[in-house]
């Protein structure tokens, strides 16, 4: 090499910013994702990795590092991911990564196995929107690939055997259409979910639909019970728990199955039989959309109706309480808050042993909350939409390509890519 | 006993009214009241509470019409809306000829499903006043509640014989029609309502906006075969809607009310519905629209309406109309000071469109001494575009010779251009920098110069001449000879570039295939600047056509292949439509 090339070679390199140099070494054997504010976009970093896993690779996710950063082979297939999907991905040399670990041994940080991309299957009706829902958005922005299901399938011979993880739009397990029935009688959709709920009942020898859906909700509880990973939002997580404990109570109104509520619906369930709830009083007006005072917000009850506040994420310990920490890996401690159908959760109504991961301080309810039946595990998130706090019937979707930062999301997402976790003994 | 009970309660009523007489505070009457003790109890949230006093109340007086409807509310609230016939079976009994007894018997019987009771109410309640609609509609109602739309139906229908209206409770069938999907019987429904009151049309409009494609010509035809003007407005509205607003428009023309200031409102309703929809055929509804209103409106607004049609004609194309009216205002006077300026004005820029330049120029040199200096400038610099158009490019210089401006001097580098000068047009287009016009002008001298630039001959006549056919109008035939100029040069010293242009023209002319193919070759000769373009402007029209999945591996190659381009990030936000990871664009 001639001394001019080499001299302008060198000041090239001294030239070039430290990260800039990182990011253009091609030899390195791993690529980090940051997910602190360098990254360019959260939510399609957890897509890529979980791609990595689809393609038998093994990543790590590292907790508290970085605002839970993964670590991913730097392979042909994710260097090209990255780059079409504007993932900020960081190489990585052995020594680099060895330091790495050095300094996430000494704090609140702990390096997670991920292995296998877990199988994940979103209950919804086979007509719902692909934009109607959070959990379906933020998979379909990130590029994880999910399988619906619905009544049929829940009840076929199948059953969720062959899925790892289920999310649950946000469906009402009572019977009663979201209670939407009377205020919106007329309208086409409603009309449609109607029609299509009662069809369902009818063919899988259901006697009516609040029938049917307990026959599901008990069947998802057998999913969690054998190992499943289940996550709920909205009102799918209260009406769950109360179709479950209302297995032998009539909690429909007269417009779902003929028959009117039972009056003494509220001390007659058996709250035993459900995930995350205990001692909830039932709404007993089948006008009011609001199913019990589990919601704090009651978003749908005049006066009872709480404003928007904003939550704040619990911290863990990582290498004590790996799980918990995993759900509420995020770039933000503190979130707005957004309406859903149900919001939030009363504290008074958890049961002894349900893991708060994020509540609103001062205020009698909890966001996000977490807790095991059997060999597996659920998690509720109160609200619709987390980039759209004052959802309403016939909004325009959310654009996620201009919220790729959306903390709220990003909760979404954790869940999905925990059940990826290596499970290794607790150290407590 | 009975009478027991009711002599204690009218003693009771008449201590409380003698309290009240004494001066006892209000608070203490109204706690002795139940109908008041009620109302306390609702506002509170009490309705278990509210619904026994109104119990009592209705105890004492069976017919008290506001116990009634309390009771009604509160049992309502706590789900037992039922529980309400007894009361209302005492208080048919107690007064027979109350119409708001009956309808809210009527309400009771449903709640509880006595559906073999609805009719016998009714029939009762219609008796009170044979020509009244309400309790007909108040069952048809009360059975489409209950999801019964034939029996909805058959009760609305019979309040036509039995109240001797043949047009009764129209918008009740319309909207029963409507959400069965018989959207020609909802418009007969409809054209019924707005014949009796043509308030009713706002509602019908907005109903029938929803027609599916299929029936919209049944739609249309019920309202054009009406005789009434009224009716057949009915159908302007959706006919604006549904992509034929010169349609709509004319249909509005032919029916307008005698009267001015009726006609005039319902011409500015229309023009109303007209703001929001964009393109040529709606431009040239608001013309018509507002030339209609003008011939209906006093001086000033006469002619601001006028200049305000000319220039939707002038948007429109349809320039033949806004000269008519042009030259009409410039000529007349009685106008608001400096309408007949604003009209040459105008006139002279449609004429110069219209290629009839030397009338334009001759219009101009007549109206110099009322235009201001920069006024002038500015009409000559589009009468020598005017010139150029037609070849005359003499002309055109010497309409600016005297210019000096920075918006002349971006013109004659547009000249130099047109005439395949290249080197001449990149000087006097850096001569006239970048601020030369507005932002549009500014973006569109830009684009001409990246054109240009990878293209290393001084001269290129046949591009000049393909550009000339473009700024006559002749899109297609500018594409085809930059396509067959493109073939003539390397890829990557403008041959890419120029097919580019060419694909970007058909694909606005709505030539899809010719512009799909003329894009995939700009982007298949790998020139750097311009394939990474190319790319991005084929997946953007494949996505368009409905072809997201074959605009996948072409945004992909782009991001990748040309991962420093600016266009990276436009080409990851297509990528995602593609995938449709994101909602589509409606």
């Amino acid at each position: 090499m001639r001394r001019r090339e080499f001299l302008a070679a060198g000041a090239a390199a001294l030239a070039t910013p430290a990260r800039a140099r990182a990011t253009a070494r091609r030899a390195a054997p791993w690529l980090l994702l940051p997910m602190d504010e360098q990254q360019a976009d959260h939510l399609k970093a957890y897509g890529l990795t979980y791609r990595a896993l689809e393609r038998g690779q093994r990543c790590e996710w590292f907790l508290n590092y970085r605002a839970g950063a993964f670590l991913v082979p730097n392979d042909a297939a994710t260097a090209r991911d990255a780059a079409l999907n504007g993932v900020t991905a960081l190489g990585l040399e052995a020594g680099e990564l060895t330091e790495l670990r050095a300094e996430m041994a000494t704090g609140n940080m702990e390096p997670v196995p991920l292995e296998k991309p877990p199988k994940v299957a979103v209950y919804a009706p086979p007509n719902a929107a692909p934009w109607d829902d959070a959990v379906t958005m933020v998979l379909n922005y990130a590029g994880i690939g999910f399988a619906k299901v619905w009544d049929p399938e829940v009840l076929g011979p199948k059953g969720l055997t062959e899925y790892d993880w289920l999310h649950l739009h946000h469906e009402d397990f009572t019977g009663q259409y979201s209670k939407f029935y009377l205020n919106y009688a007329g309208a086409p959709w409603l009309a449609e979910m109607v029609r299509r709920n009662q069809q369902v009942a009818r063919e899988l020898g259901q006697p009516n639909v609040p029938a049917l859906k307990k026959a599901v909700a008990r069947e998802i509880r057998g999913f969690v019970e054998r190992g499943g990973f289940l996550f709920a939002m909205c009102t799918a997580t209260e009406t769950l728990d109360i179709a479950l404990a209302a297995e032998e109570v009539d909690v429909a109104a007269a417009y779902a199955d003929g028959s009117p509520m039972d009056p003494d619906a509220t001390r007659r369930v058996d709250w035993a039989r459900a995930l995350a709830f205990q001692d909830a009083r039932l709404e007993t007006s089948p006008t009011t959309a609001v199913f019990s005072d589990i919601d704090g917000h009651q978003v749908n009850s005049g006066d009872r109706r709480q404003p928007l506040g904003s939550y704040t994420l619990f911290n863990f310990s990582a290498k004590i309480d790996p799980v918990a920490t995993m759900l509420v890996q995020c770039h933000r401690q503190v979130l707005p808050d957004f309406y859903g159908l149900t919001t939030s959760f009363m504290r008074r109504a958890l049961k002894p042993g349900v893991t708060v991961l994020a509540d609103e301080p001062g205020a009698p309810w909890v966001k996000y909350i977490h807790g095991e039946r059997g060999q597996g595990t659920w998690t509720f998130f109160g609200g619709h939409d987390p980039e759209d706090p004052q959802h309403q019937i016939g909004d325009a979707p959310t654009d996620l390509s201009l919220h790729p930062h959306s903390p709220g999301y990003r909760l979404i997402l954790n869940n999905v890519l925990f059940p990826a976790a290596k499970k290794k003994e607790l150290k407590t | 006993m009975a009478a027991q009970a009711g002599g204690r309660a009218r003693l009771a009523r008449a201590l409380v009214a003698a309290l009240a007489a004494v001066g006892l505070p209000g608070r203490l009457a109204a706690q002795s009241d139940p109908i008041a003790r009620a109302a306390d109890f609702e506002r509170r949230g009490n309705h278990a509470g509210a619904a026994e006093q109104y119990r009592l109340a209705l105890a004492d007086r069976p017919a008290d019409v506001t116990a009634l409807l309390g009771l009604e509310r509160t049992l309502g609230q706590l789900g037992k809306a039922g529980e309400l016939v007894g009361p209302a079976r005492a208080a048919l009994r107690a007064d027979a000829k109350s119409a708001v007894v009956a309808g809210i018997a009527l309400r009771a019987y449903a709640a509880a499903d006595f559906i073999d009771s609805l009719r016998p109410i009714t029939e009762r309640w219609a008796a009170l006043d044979p020509a009244d609609e309400d309790p007909w509609r108040e069952l048809g109602l009360l059975l489409a509640q209950k999801r019964d739309r034939a029996g909805a139906r058959a009760a609305f229908l019979l309040a036509r014989p039995r109240t001797g209206k043949p047009d009764a409770l129209a918008p009740e069938l319309a909207q029963l029609a409507g959400a069965d999907g018989d959207w020609a019987g909802a418009a007969a429904e409809w054209a019924r309502a707005v014949r009796r009151v043509s308030g009713y049309r706002t509602a019908a409009v907005t109903q029938l906006a929803g027609a599916p494609e299929a029936q919209r010509a049944a739609v249309l035809a019920t309202f054009r075969a009406a005789t009434e003007a009224p009716v057949r407005r009915v159908a302007a509205d959706p006919l604006i809607r549904w992509g034929d607003p010169v349609a709509g428009a004319a249909l509005i023309r032919s029916g307008l009310p005698d009267d001015g200031r009726a006609a005039g409102d319902v011409l500015r309703a229309t023009l109303e519905t007209l703001r929001g929809i964009a393109g040529r055929d709606a431009r040239r509804a608001q013309g018509l629209l507002l030339e209609a209103l003008a011939s209906r409106s006093l001086e000033p607004a006469a002619t601001r309406a006028s200049l305000d049609a000319a220039q939707a004609y002038a948007e429109a194309g349809a320039l033949e109309d806004a000269r008519r009216l042009l030259q009409r205002l410039a000529s007349a006077g009685g106008g608001p000071p400096g309408t007949a300026v604003a009209a040459a004005r105008t006139l002279i820029t449609v004429l110069a469109d219209e290629g009839k330049v030397d009338e334009a120029e001759q219009l101009l040199e007549r109206g110099r001494e009322t235009l201001d200096t920069d006024e002038r400038l500015a009409l000559r610099r589009r009468l020598a575009l005017g010139w150029v158009r037609q070849g005359r490019f003499d002309r055109a210089e010497a309409v600016i010779a005297a210019d000096s401006s920075v918006e002349a001097a971006a013109l004659r580098g547009r000249f130099q251009l047109l005439r395949g000068d290249l080197k001449g047009a990149v000087a006097w287009f850096q001569g006239a920098g970048p601020y030369a016009g507005t932002r549009e002008e500014s973006q569109a001298r830009f684009a001409l110069v990246a054109l240009i630039q990878p293209i290393e001959a001084d001269s290129l006549p046949a591009l000049g001449a393909a550009l000339l056919r473009l700024e006559r109008g002749d899109t297609t035939g500018a594409a085809t000879d930059l396509e067959a100029l493109a073939g003539t040069l390397p890829p990557e010293k403008g041959g890419s570039e120029l097919m580019l242009h060419a694909g970007r023209l058909s694909a606005a002319r709505g030539d899809r295939v010719v512009a799909e193919r003329r894009l995939r070759a700009a982007a298949a000769g790998n020139a750097p600047t311009t394939a990474p373009a190319a790319e991005l402007e084929l997946g953007r029209l494949l996505i368009a056509l409905g072809r997201g999945p074959e605009a996948v591996p072409v945004l992909e190659h782009l991001i990748v292949t040309y991962a420093g381009s600016a266009l990276v990030p436009q080409a990851r936000r297509l990528l995602d439509e593609a995938r449709g990871a994101v909602p589509p664009k409606t």
